[in-house]
């Protein structure tokens, strides 16, 4: 008995010699190969690159391209600081990634006017600019700022650009005629069931719905109505796209002939080329936007960004690109004949003939209106 | 009736379930057959009929810094809660095949349910308690969550194994004088080395794969492989997405892959008389 | 031994367990008791909440039909799966385990493989079979019979479709490993005396297996009712599941306590019938499926 037990405790050292072995090499091997995917540790080099970066969340696609073409790669060439960029197809994605991140991870966002403006400023997550630093905001329509400076007096954001959610419809399939007699009732016409579409998203459904009922945007008296609105363009759709991409994805494979949309997206689907015809109805949907520095970012760095941005030559660029006109107020600048083309442009610079959202009113009913909204599209 | 022949009734019912098998392996591998072969269309729509041959949308691939980042990400997670779930499954299922102490029940179903409970529940769960608690996500977290999703698979892994190791290895080299720790080292761990293996592999896929979980837990501006491609999938599928599952089968198909092999080769080295065991 | 600590010392053991307790008690059990105090708290408005205690969110949940549909139809959903799951998985498991075939490693193996693949993979992939240029569709309308597409994709059809993708490995795992453990020599008692394939097969094979398929229709039907991502790909708004109400209460509506709330009733509820599982056939058959 004795015998046989350290017989077999000999032979499992022998065993453990060779399992060693082979377990070396099994590991030199995996090391081999992580060396040679050219792997690096992500946190080191976060780390150590956290002091010439500044980061910036916007909405991807052919914007995000525009701005990082014309704006960031010229700035990251002129000052070294790197801008790192992250995308969104819904604001509401960002504010939720924000509100559960620690402050500084995120810092610049492209975010979409006052009725957004006014939930980060109600979360507390709003940084106060130092104007002085960011010269090229003389240059900025005032009408634009005024929104912005009646909710906070020190700013936390710029002003950037602003455009229209219109509608789009395939001219191949709808006339501009049929289009412009129709206008946001074409959303409901039956005869395009299955092939509309529609931004998923509470405030464009609600805003189109009260056009449709003839009731004022940012008053609604009847919500009744306008839910029961909302269902049925929910039933002629084919499906609510949640990002420009997708978008522009349906619209120019004709998967979709017609949908509320956003009026750069257009303008860029009709620079390709795509049979896409586009209008603002009376009460179209308006927004600006606004670059948007938070709470706990590097000041100084993201006001040098913004006000590189700013830059009349920079902001005509990106603007051309992203086919959005830019917050430059065409009486003081110089802006080219392409940007005056633009849909939903206004050359006066009074921003009169747009109709914004009310921020207050919208973000009063924001809660319960989303929660409707969300049930809706699960179909109840 | 003779024994052991198959009668007509039974050679029906066995050709049906052939079929059936067949049918059931076609519906589990045709999916991916047609995205792999898509990720080679020249077309910039990603759909059928091909318009020809193309490496394209896998230069496409190569050029995306945040896919290579996402790449990485997960690469490191997976890797980290591959090692760190190894280690501690083999110590858990240690204890609790050789030791008796109280809890020990409660603790064997407790070790199990993290693969049971949806992950949206874990995820959510997880998430308040750190904002209850005002902690903000960081990478720390997310890796120790796929740590808890990957546990109950090594432990139980790792446990089986142990149950078929003769304490007596042990308890011979502990009587010869080894330390409690070496003979742990010296007997124990080399004949588990097959279920670790195992083990670590499948807790790396696991890693590397999270979805659902990994969508509540990553920190700001952290995208790993599955969260970055369902993000793009967001936008549209395009052949690049196609070409992106590509080599993430390659990937995830090719370790385990090369990993069994390494582990057949071991297991053939040490001994035959050893039960051959499953890659998984 | 040095000291006067035995062989199998349960402080020894204490130290073991001790990181595997810590992540359990931190990760799992924290989280759902927190989880469960949270659904006491009062919203206020997107993403903010105080501490005040509350019923509003029970009373919510109780009274609004809108979740009573939901979780109602996820159980469903779930039930189908995990009955298609039993019904296709128990085949395969069969003709393995009782195949002749020399190569029987390389079907099992192809069984582990979908394992390997992503899910989020293995779940779009579904978009290229089933979408308007996906296989299905591109092959009908060429050969004729159809001019229009077929929508297939965003249905119910398609989510449980992804579902049963995701989970037949498990069903067929499960059930292969209880056909294993069953001895053959059973079978060939029943033949020798008299039985046809068929009638062994009633009165032996299949109640001798019935424990992996229970324990594989639980599994199925707990991680089918608990999914999120595949209705999101591959279901219109329509076939959300319960956990999709879960992400959007919590990440659109920014509603925490209302999602606390949801998750709190959806691991209730499934722990619910976990527990009559167990009550009935323990809980070894699971962790002998999981470990494969």
């Amino acid at each position: 008995m004795k015998m046989s037990t350290t017989k077999r405790l000999e032979r499992l050292h022998d065993r453990y010699a060779n399992g060693d072995l082979s377990r070396r090499t099994f590991l030199s091997l995996t090391a081999v190969a992580a060396a040679s995917a050219g792997l690096s540790m992500p946190w080191m080099s976060q780390a150590l690159a956290a002091v010439e970066q500044v980061r910036f969340d916007g909405w991807g696609g052919t914007v995000q391209e525009a701005i990082d073409k014309y704006a960031f790669q010229p700035y990251t060439a002129k000052t070294k600081i790197k801008v790192v960029q992250g995308t969104f197809g819904d604001e509401n994605e960002i504010i939720t990634k924000i509100k559960t991140a620690k402050p500084g991870d995120f810092q610049i966002v492209h975010s979409s006017g006052v009725n957004y403006y006014i939930k980060y400023v109600n979360a507390g997550m709003n940084s106060e600019i130092n104007e002085a630093n960011i010269p090229n905001m003389a240059n900025v329509l005032q009408p634009m700022i005024e929104p912005f400076r009646k909710l906070t007096p020190k700013l936390s954001a710029v002003p950037y650009d602003y455009g229209t959610t219109g509608i789009a419809y395939n001219t191949k399939v709808i006339s501009p005629e049929e289009a412009k007699e129709k206008g946001a009732g074409l959303l409901l016409d039956k005869k395009y069931a299955g092939k509309v579409g529609g931004y998923a998203d509470m405030t464009t459904r609600v805003w189109y719905a009260a056009l449709a009922t003839g009731q004022d945007p940012n008053n609604i008296k009847d919500m009744e109505t306008i839910w029961a609105k909302v269902r049925e363009t929910r039933d002629l759709a084919k499906k609510f796209w949640s990002s420009g991409a997708e978008l522009m994805d349906l619209l120019s494979k004709g998967e979709i002939v017609v949908t509320d949309a956003w009026s750069g997206r257009v303008a860029a689907l009709q620079d390709q080329g795509h049979p896409i015809g586009y209008l603002d109805p009376a009460g179209s949907y308006a927004w600006m936007e606004d670059m948007l520095i938070l709470k706990g970012s590097p000041m100084a760095e993201c006001e040098e960004l913004i006000n590189f941005m700013l830059d009349p030559a920079t902001s005509i660029a990106v603007a051309e690109g992203q086919s959005y006109p830019p917050s430059l107020d065409p009486t003081k600048v110089k802006l080219t004949e392409k940007i005056e083309k633009l849909p939903a442009f206004d050359k006066t610079g009074s921003m009169k003939a747009l109709t914004f959202a009310d921020p207050v009113y919208w973000a009063t009913n924001e809660d319960a209106w989303t929660k409707q909204w969300d049930r809706i599209a699960k179909g109840a | 009736m003779k024994v052991g022949r198959p009668n007509k009734e039974g050679r029906w019912a066995w050709r049906l379930t052939g079929f059936v098998t067949l049918c059931v392996y076609i519906f589990m591998f045709a999916p991916i057959v047609a995205t792999v072969i898509l990720s080679f269309n020249a077309s910039m729509f990603g759909g059928f009929p091909m318009t020809g041959f193309s490496l394209q949308w896998y230069g496409k691939l190569m050029a995306n810094e945040a896919v290579l980042a996402a790449f990485r990400t997960s690469l490191w997670i997976a890797l980290v809660t591959a090692v760190v779930t190894t280690a501690i499954g083999v110590v858990t299922s240690f204890a609790l095949v050789r030791f008796e102490f109280p809890g020990k029940q409660t603790l064997s179903t407790l070790v199990i349910l993290p693969a049971l409970v949806p992950e949206t529940i874990l995820g959510v769960g997880l998430l308040v308690l750190i904002k209850a608690v005002d902690q903000p996500r960081t990478m720390l977290l997310l890796v120790l969550g796929h740590i808890l999703l990957a546990v109950p698979y090594v432990v139980l892994i790792t446990q089986a194994r142990m149950v078929g190791i003769r304490r007596v290895y042990e308890e011979a080299a502990l009587s010869l004088g080894a330390s409690r720790f070496s003979s742990f080292r010296e007997i124990t761990l080399p004949l588990l080395i097959p279920a670790v293996v195992a083990g670590a592999l499948l807790a790396f896929t696991i890693s590397f794969d999270n979805t659902s979980a990994s969508l509540f837990w990553r920190p700001a501006g952290v995208e790993t492989m599955p969260t970055q491609i369902l993000s793009m999938l967001k936008i549209s599928i395009s052949p690049e997405i196609n070409a992106l599952g590509t080599v993430m089968i390659l990937v995830t198909v090719g370790i385990p892959l090369i990993g069994g092999l390494i582990l057949q080769s071991l297991t053939r080295l040490k001994r035959r008389d050893e039960p051959k065991e499953e890659a998984r | 031994m040095k000291n006067r600590w035995t062989l199998y010392d349960p402080r020894l053991a204490s130290m073991l367990i001790a990181p595997v307790l810590l992540l359990l008690i931190f990760f799992l059990v924290l989280p759902i008791a927190v989880m469960a105090v949270y659904t006491f708290f009062t919203f206020v408005t997107a993403g903010v909440e105080t501490s005040a205690l509350t019923a509003a969110n029970w009373h919510e949940f109780l009274t609004d039909s809108y979740y009573h549909g939901f979780l109602l139809k996820t159980l469903r959903v779930g039930a189908m799966t995990a009955l298609l799951c039993g019904v296709l998985g128990y085949f395969p498991a069969y003709f393995i385990w009782a195949t002749s075939f020399k190569h029987k490693w390389l079907l099992l193996l192809l069984l582990i493989v979908p394992f390997w693949i992503s899910f989020t993979i293995r779940t779009f992939s579904w978009i290229n079979i089933l979408g308007e240029q996906g296989v299905i569709n591109v092959a009908l309308i060429r050969m004729g019979i159809i001019s229009e597409p077929l929508p297939m994709l965003y249905t119910e059809g398609a989510v449980i479709m992804g579902l049963l993708h995701f989970l037949l490995p498990y069903m067929i795992l499960n059930v292969y490993v209880s056909l294993e453990s069953i001895d053959r020599t059973l079978i060939a008692a029943a033949r020798s005396m008299g039985c046809t394939s068929a009638q062994a097969f009633r009165e032996v094979t299949l109640p001798l297996s019935l424990p992996g398929l229970a324990a594989g229709l639980l599994l199925c039907f707990v991680l089918a009712a608990g999914s999120y991502v595949t209705p999101q790909l591959l279901g219109s708004g329509r076939d959300a599941l319960f956990g999709n109400l879960i992400y959007d209460t919590i990440m659109s509506e920014l509603n925490w306590p209302m999602g606390a709330t949801l998750s709190i009733v959806l691991f209730v509820v499934l722990g619910f019938f976990a527990a009559i599982y167990t009550r009935y056939m323990g809980m070894s058959q699971i962790v002998k499926g999981l470990g494969g």
